[in-house]
């Protein structure tokens, strides 16, 4: 791979989350470097789609700091998130559904998009500019994730699978630095991974995008993934290497529901 | 057949996001503004301009103004009615503190007054959804009421308790008060309807408008891509209850002539909803479509039997004007969440494709 993997872009340090009594992460710590794919992988209830929804603000961790792009934070608004360049998609997708797909990327845009209520209500002058701009990107996109079919449909009324793309695309509408991607291929059929794979890959070549990945299919984290971390229980249980991995005895414990000691 | 996109290829994004895509369509839109402004004032008489032309026009607006923000922010309103009172009551306090400006001036500007009570009032949208909300603008409706009713200052200490409509002039021309003939009213709020449907209209299309569907659709995927909730609903109801407060001012100086403030009681605000019900949520033309069909169907069912020779009284009018609109705002929310606008659509998308649906 050409691709050249740089300095460090998100810190996470001893991050502990707890909802009442349950402890969804205990003293978590990681770093993502640039342009790098990182997967999280773990049992069901593991705590991964925690880690990402403290990674864009969305919960506030009672213990630990994020450090992104060199900015120490404690806590965060999703917003601020979203500002610094940090965009995901959910594991149950979480489009806009009476939308059209292409006003769903168009609002990904949202934050690239500057003019005022005046040539708002115009739509005249700055603001035409500035949708026809922005219309040219989300096209681009429409185009990469080959969805240009769809463009004007509901996307309620779309399959799984291409609610999946679109919303992969609004994510992609934001130039995000980091992508968080949690299970993007769950429910999807052979040919439907095949392609997200692809666009996976492309997004991170092409756009340099630095990726964070969920998955429960190994062979497809093992392909995409440079690095990534194993959790379970709320703990980080191993971290290193596809290969290094997938020799991992604790790992193979944990997979297969072996009890726990501590 | 001649309902096509055939030949109309679009070849720049521009052209794509015009307001109207098919050439018919916008021909159409055309032909009824020159309709409305040209032909309707030079033949429609005093009875259609006042009992259905203007009510319509000023409902259509006030149903705009609540699309907006209920149909595509998706934050339910039921105070429409007290924000109305606000333009009403501060056109009215305009009108008189500045007696030689613009009448037409003044009603847009009484707008602004309703738009902060508006943002006020919306405040609580941060922390609060869906009934509970409804139930924080009914504290809007009835405390308008409450002291536009009370304090006499808002009437000008008039004895009867109403606001009456005094004469104003625009180049000679009476454009409110007794004098105003029927035809001029019509125009006025023909144009300051369509200036403001037009606006409607552009902010809906634009980024304001995809974040206030954003913030309807799912709050929270929209924070994570950076709207920014409380901002975009406050838009929401500065710019609904601007469109309300601007209908208010219009139903009292344009329509009704003097009134007191139980014109805006709780049933303009169920009626205006119930426009946008069977219009269509989050539609502009379907606020007009909701508003045409409820104005006329009191009409039609005074107007229907007395017409085939059995006419009915007033009271019974009333009781089926209830039932017919109940019905059918059950059957739109069942079958047709979308209203009017929707069906339109849906034949019109037939047109496209007949005779040969495949
Ligand atoms: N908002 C919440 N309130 C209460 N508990 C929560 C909340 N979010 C997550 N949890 C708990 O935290 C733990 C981790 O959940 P999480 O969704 O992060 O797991 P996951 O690894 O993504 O699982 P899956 O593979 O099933 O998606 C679970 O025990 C879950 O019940
Ligand atoms: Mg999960």
């Amino acid at each position: 791979m050409e691709r050249k993997i740089g300095e460090t872009l998100l810190g996470v340090e001893h991050i502990s989350l707890s909802f009442g009594g349950v402890k969804a992460l205990t003293d978590i710590s990681f770093n993502i470097r640039e342009k790098e794919v990182f997967a999280i992988i773990g049992p069901n209830g593991a705590g991964k789609t925690s880690m990402l929804n403290v990674i864009n603000g969305f919960y506030h961790p009672q213990q630990g700091e994020i450090h992104f792009k060199g900015l120490h934070r404690k806590q965060m608004r999703p917003h601020e998130a979203a500002v610094q360049g940090i965009a995901r998609t959910f594991q149950n997708v979480a489009l806009f559904k009476g939308m059209s797909t292409l006003n769903n990327i168009m609002a990904g845009r949202n934050l690239k998009m500057k003019t005022n209520l005046f040539w708002q209500a115009l739509y005249y002058g700055p603001a035409r500019t500035e949708e026809m701009i922005n219309r040219e990107y989300v096209e681009d996109i429409i185009d990469f994730l080959e969805i240009q079919s769809i463009r004007r449909t509901p996307v309620g009324k779309l399959p799984y699978g291409l609610q999946k793309r679109v919303e992969l695309g609004r994510a992609l509408a934001m130039a995000p630095e980091l992508l968080l991607l949690d299970e993007p291929m769950a429910g999807m059929n052979i040919e439907e991974k095949q392609d997200m794979c692809r666009f996976i890959i492309d997004i991170n070549e092409q756009y340099g995008t630095t990726i964070v990945l969920i998955e429960h299919d190994m062979g497809v984290v093992m392909d995409l993934s440079e690095r990534l971390i194993v959790l379970d229980y709320g703990r980080k249980i191993a971290e290193g290497t596809p290969d290094e991995i997938r020799g991992n005895q604790v790992v193979i414990d944990a997979y297969l529901g072996v009890a726990h000691t501590n | 057949m001649f309902y096509r996109e055939a030949g109309q290829f679009k070849t720049t994004y521009i052209s794509d996001q015009e307001l109207f895509p098919v050439k018919q369509d916008r021909w159409g839109i055309l032909l009824i503004i020159g309709f409305s402004f040209i032909v309707i004032p030079l033949i429609a008489n005093d009875y259609w301009l006042q009992a259905i032309l203007i009510p319509f026009l000023i409902f259509s607006l006030a149903a705009l103004g609540l699309n907006i923000l209920t149909g595509y922010a998706g934050q339910l309103s039921l105070g429409t009615g007290g924000f109305m009172a606000v333009g009403a009551y501060s056109c009215y306090k305009l009108v008189t503190i500045f007696p030689e400006t613009n009448v037409i001036l003044l009603i847009l500007v009484s707008g602004f007054f309703s738009a902060g009570i508006g943002l006020i009032f919306g405040i609580p949208s941060l922390k609060i959804k869906g009934f509970y909300l409804a139930v924080a603008t009914l504290a809007a409706q009835f405390f308008f009421e409450w002291l536009f009713g009370r304090v006499k200052w808002f009437y000008n200490y008039n004895d009867s308790g109403a606001i009456e409509v005094p004469v104003r002039k625009f180049f000679d021309i009476a454009v409110t008060g007794p004098i105003a003939t029927a035809q001029t009213r019509y125009v006025v709020v023909l144009c300051i309807v369509t200036f403001l449907a037009l606006i409607a209209v552009n902010i809906v299309r634009g980024r304001i408008g995809r974040a206030w569907m954003a913030i309807r659709d799912m709050d929270i995927a929209a924070e994570l891509i950076g709207i920014r909730p409380l901002t975009t609903k406050l838009i929401a109801f500065a710019i609904s209850s601007y469109y309300a407060g601007v209908a208010g001012a219009l139903f009292v100086f344009a329509y009704l002539g003097s009134a007191e403030v139980e014109v805006f009681d709780i049933n303009i605000s169920f009626e205006i909803l119930f426009m946008i019900i069977i219009g269509g949520l989050g539609s502009i033309s379907g606020a007009f479509l909701g508003a045409a069909f409820i104005v006329l169907i009191p009409i039609l069912i005074t107007n229907l039997p007395r017409m085939l020779g059995m006419p009915i009284n007033a009271a019974t009018v009333e009781h089926f004007n209830f039932m017919i609109l109940g019905a059918l705002i059950v059957l739109f929310l069942i079958f047709e969440p979308h209203g009017l606008a929707k069906i339109w659509t849906i034949m019109r998308e037939k047109l496209r494709v007949w005779p040969f649906p495949y």
